[in-house]
């Protein structure tokens, strides 16, 4: 067995017995509607932790994802208002929404493109790049909203995908889209030359070098395809809102963050898995649905999630040490 | 040496040290006299490096002594070794860049009080003691804006003023020019005058003759000679007690060299490498030969395409040299000098190494053909005979001489034409080396033409059909080898004699 299903397989069992400890602890927790909400509510930080996850591998951050979520969703909103509204906040450029689901697109690629620039061609840090990046992103969206949100002056058809019902039960479109993101993601990451090359380029970028692969090519293709997630989750949520906040999304970078690292994901790159990622979700959605509101405050949230976080990452350490002792 | 007291400064007693299945230091006894350059010479894998890890309290001897002063010295770790005198001055600076030349010189000896620095005699005496040995350098100035060479005198007055009576200098003069060279002799001999002693470690035979006063000489582990310089007869006598007659001859000629270039380099020019030009034919093993420093990783990278060189590299007629990614696709391969850091990814399994650089080869349409993936990797484990139960384990738990055969396996795998092996066969069991010389060899008679960078001359001379011997930067010599070629002469030439026979 290697390393990386030695940690899936850790962070599977956390994950699992978590959840039989809230079902027998908590009451009304083991309902099928609780189960599925475990997934279902967290859509949009499986989704941006699949671009998060395999930059990580390749080892660079991703702490753009959030930003670029508000910006999205706020130029989305933007182009869609028809442009004859009655105040500022109410006028928009009139597109159809395909194109202005496209445009929105576009800047989110935009951000992705330019973490790239900085991260590839002039070799600044990820970390400090992609901080830069968020506060840019997210100072675009609350100029256009001018720090509040745009709702109004919308066309009918722009509440459509978001709230896209499936397979007539309650399941919506953007569920269905995180699931097949996140199929698709093992496949690419586990089976193709896309995948292995995020392994190369992360465990060791001298001899990834020394081997022919264009590690700047590489990096650059993960960044536009983290973005391109982040720009998708950013017009579903404005979808399903039928609203573009400059708010939305805040502190998504680091949950997304969080799950990967949960889900064993190492920070130093060449290490981790997708399918890690996930369970590291559902552990954080564990501890965070179970505690909170049916034990605890809300307000307990963020210390959970430390206590998550730390012991995850610990846990880890020491599981591999034993491993290799 | 007139008016000496014959009291040693130095002295090592019967001193050994075992490795496991090896003896890299076996029985060596020798003093070093007081105020002296005392020159520690032998080949690669003398036990050199071993005993100076011994002398700085890097490594703890077997068995045996050593007495510093007169009295025994026992250290456990190197500031045992500073506290008893003795300094060391690397090939790898210890300098920090982003401090002043003073602040670097008093660095670990600041005196401070409720943790704020305060000035002591301790600053007047640093700047003295530059000052005595390297007026030119100012004591305010950034690290960063030296020389290497200024760097490493920095490094010796910061030795000299902490009260060190002996410096190591293990070759020292492996990354300056010649004029740096001087301006280091004249510091050494005004240590001298000082009252410092100085172990001076190089493969520079010159610099030997021109700096040292004794020299101890080491081969294979063994003490052969301590002599003063005075009394030994030339370079030839040095290089006698050097290699002894233990370069063993297992070169056979080859049948299968042809006289069709593949490679074609002319006036390759760097920071280090002057107007280097050669060829390589095809089916031909080919050695460049050289001492740490001379070039060989330089020219094999610029081969690869790793470093960018002025000159032009023409590889089956087309221009090469611009990118290892172009390099590979042209089919040329690169195992690295260090295959850790370089060559390896020792996180992932042997089955995830093999295919890097020809991902092609096992992939359709971007993706995997897994069954494929795993039967090249098993095929490689095998004709490699790579010491392993399973392709899936990982590269960071073989040995070294399978680890090196992985890398060797991932170029092999690239199906190129010419493969540069860059030290192929360093920290590798013998075992395994005798392998890898039998793949090279076999490789060579199939039409691929292989190209050996080693510093290692029973390396060179036992597998390789032609070889290239260079001293700082230039090919000073190409020798055909057969059983008439004379070990002596090249390692005359490869130590700075030039290309002339042995006086």
């Amino acid at each position: 067995m290697s390393d990386e299903t030695f940690i899936t397989l850790l962070v599977a069992s956390v994950a699992v017995g978590l959840f039989v400890v809230a079902s027998v602890s908590v009451p009304n927790f083991f309902q099928p509607l609780t189960m599925l909400n475990l997934v279902t509510n967290n859509w949009a930080v499986i989704s941006l932790g699949v671009g998060v996850t395999f930059l990580l591998v390749s080892g660079n951050f991703d702490l753009s994802v959030g930003g670029v979520v508000a910006l999205s969703g706020v130029l989305a909103v933007w182009f869609a208002q028809s442009p004859d509204g009655a105040n500022p906040l109410s006028t928009g450029l009139g597109f159809p929404t395909w194109l202005a689901i496209v445009c929105a697109l576009g800047g989110a690629l935009a951000i992705g493109g330019l973490n790239a620039f900085f991260v590839v061609r002039l070799s600044v840090p990820s970390i400090i790049v992609t901080l830069g990046t968020m506060m840019v992103a997210r100072g675009i969206a609350q100029v256009i909203t001018q720090g509040s949100q745009r709702n109004t002056n919308l066309p009918d058809d722009f509440g459509m995908l978001g709230n896209l019902t499936m397979f007539g039960t309650s399941v919506k479109l953007p569920v269905v889209l995180m699931v097949i993101l996140v199929v698709v993601a093992v496949f690419i990451e586990k089976k193709t030359v896309f995948g292995r090359l995020t392994y190369w380029a992360g465990e060791n970028a001298v001899a990834a070098r020394l081997s022919g692969i264009d590690t700047a090519k590489h990096v650059t293709y993960l960044y536009l395809f983290s973005a391109a997630i982040a720009g998708t989750v950013g017009i579903l949520l404005a979808s399903e809102f039928k609203s573009g906040f400059s708010n939305r999304g805040t502190l998504m970078e680091f949950d997304a963050l969080v799950i990967a690292l949960l889900g064993g994901v190492a920070i130093a790159g060449g290490f981790g898995s997708v399918v890690g990622m996930f369970f590291g979700a559902l552990i954080l959605a564990v501890v965070t649905s179970a505690a909170t509101g049916m034990i605890l405050s809300p307000d307990w949230q963020f210390i959970l999630k430390a206590i998550a976080v730390f012991l995850a990452i610990t846990t880890q350490t020491w599981a591999l040490a034993w491993r290799h002792r | 040496m007139t008016g000496q007291q014959p009291s040693p400064v130095l002295a090592v007693d019967g001193l050994t040290k075992d490795y496991p299945g090896v003896r890299a230091v076996d029985n060596v006894s020798f003093s070093v006299e007081q105020s002296t350059v005392h020159c520690l010479v032998g080949e690669n894998g003398a036990g050199k490096s071993t005993l100076v890890k011994m002398l700085t309290g890097a490594l703890r001897p077997t068995s045996g002594s050593m007495r510093v002063g007169g009295s025994p010295y026992e250290p456990s770790n190197p500031s045992d070794a500073r506290a008893g005198g003795i300094a060391t001055l690397f090939q790898e600076l210890h300098v920090v860049d982003e401090l002043t030349v003073q602040e670097n010189l008093t660095l670990g000896m600041e005196r401070s009080r409720f943790g704020f620095l305060v000035k002591s005699d301790l600053d007047d005496r640093v700047v003295r003691t530059l000052a005595a040995i390297e007026p030119s350098i100012d004591p305010s100035a950034r690290v960063s804006t030296l020389s290497v060479a200024q760097k490493q005198i920095v490094e010796i007055a910061r030795a000299a003023s902490s009260g060190a009576s002996v410096i190591i200098m293990d070759e020292p003069t492996a990354a300056l020019s010649e004029r740096e060279v001087e301006r280091l002799f004249a510091v050494i001999r005004r240590l001298r005058e000082a009252d410092v002693t100085v172990i001076y470690i190089s493969h520079k035979l010159d610099e030997i003759f021109k700096l040292g006063d004794a020299v101890t000489v080491l081969r294979d582990g063994k003490h052969i000679a301590t002599k003063k310089l005075s009394e030994v007869a030339g370079r030839a006598e040095l290089i006698e007690m050097m290699i002894g007659r233990s370069v063993l001859q297992t070169y056979a000629p080859r049948s299968t060299v042809t006289d069709e270039t593949v490679l074609a380099a002319e006036g390759l020019t760097s920071e280090l490498l002057k107007d280097v030009s050669f060829h390589i034919n095809r089916g031909e093993i080919v050695g460049f030969y050289g001492l740490v420093g001379a070039g060989k990783t330089e020219i094999a990278r610029a081969l690869f395409g790793a470093d960018r060189v002025s000159g032009s590299i023409r590889f089956k007629g087309q221009s090469v040299g611009r990118s290892p990614k172009g390099a590979i696709a042209s089919g040329i391969a690169l195992v690295p000098e260090e295959r850790r850091t370089q060559g390896l990814f020792t996180s992932l399994s042997i089955r995830r190494n093999i295919s890097v650089m020809n991902t092609r080869r096992l992939s359709s349409g971007g993706v995997f053909r897994s069954s494929d993936e795993r039967a090249a990797a098993v095929e490689y484990v095998q004709k490699l005979s790579i010491a392993t139960d399973s392709i899936e384990k990982y590269a960071e738990k073989l040995s070294g001489g399978n680890q090196q055969k992985v890398v060797l396996a991932k170029c092999l795998f690239a199906d190129a034409d010419l493969l540069l092996l860059d030290e192929p066969t360093r920290g590798v069991d013998v075992g395994a080396k005798t392998e890898i010389y039998d793949i090279i060899r076999q490789l060579a008679d199939a039409g691929t033409s292989v190209a050996v960078f080693s510093s290692e001359l029973e390396e060179v001379l036992g597998i390789c059909d032609r070889i290239f011997l260079l001293f700082s930067g230039s090919v000073q010599a190409e020798v055909t080898n057969g059983p008439d070629v004379d070990p002596a002469s090249i390692l005359n030439v490869v130590t700075g004699g030039g290309a002339h026979a042995v006086q």
